[in-house]
């Protein structure tokens, strides 16, 4: 089962998908208490994105430059 | 990305640490040089030259990938992608993450520089998953 969404949003060139940070929440906010994991929309920058829309796997790359 | 071609996409996300100065710039240059099609390119151009990220510098990269000059120069001056960039931040923090680089893959958080065989184990992980 998937836990990101992808859907069309008003931007035209961004769309969003829902990260429900289920297992990730317990690991990334260990001491915040685990009752809910956080859901945030992400914004998507098309240009930004490699690969296929119907991969069944996304991994979403936080990185600095520096 | 290769390897699992069709089964993988990646999502790139901003994530300038604020002790890293010129860090912000190269971002919103990456996202400049993705509004003329040479995202990656670009993106590939910064983690080779790191980290010399001058203004200059990231007009000579622009020029070397292909982005006109004029066109760039103004995307970055004008800070177009200072928001978009400050929103990548702001959705990053919100899901906890701290330090980069952070990957997740599908929702599984794999933090840091990890040699490649931990991301085909993770990978294979969540393509078994899904089946």
């Amino acid at each position: 089962m998937n836990r990101v969404r992808s859907t069309l949003a008003r931007p035209p060139r961004v769309y969003t998908i829902l990260a429900a940070l289920l297992l990730a929440a317990l690991a990334l906010t260990a001491g915040r208490g685990m009752a809910q994991a956080p859901v945030v929309d992400l914004s998507i920058e098309p240009s930004m994105v490699k690969g296929a829309r119907t991969a069944p796997v996304t991994i979403v790359e936080f990185s600095d430059y520096q | 990305m290769k390897e699992y071609d069709g089964r993988v996409r990646l999502i790139f996300k901003d994530f300038p640490l604020p002790s890293h100065d010129l860090a912000r710039p190269a971002h919103e240059a990456a996202r400049c040089a993705g509004a003329f099609g040479r995202y990656w390119p670009y993106h590939d151009l910064l983690f080779a030259n790191q980290p010399k990220f001058e203004r200059a510098d990231l007009v000579r990269y622009a020029l070397e990938v292909g982005v006109p000059r004029d066109g760039f120069v103004k995307c970055l001056d004008e800070h177009r992608f200072a928001t978009a960039v400050a929103d990548d931040v702001s959705q990053a923090r919100a899901l906890g993450v701290s330090s980069t680089p952070t990957f997740l893959i599908n929702n599984r958080p794999l933090v840091g520089a990890h040699p490649v065989e931990n991301f085909r184990t993770a990978i294979d992980e969540a393509l078994r998953d899904k089946n």
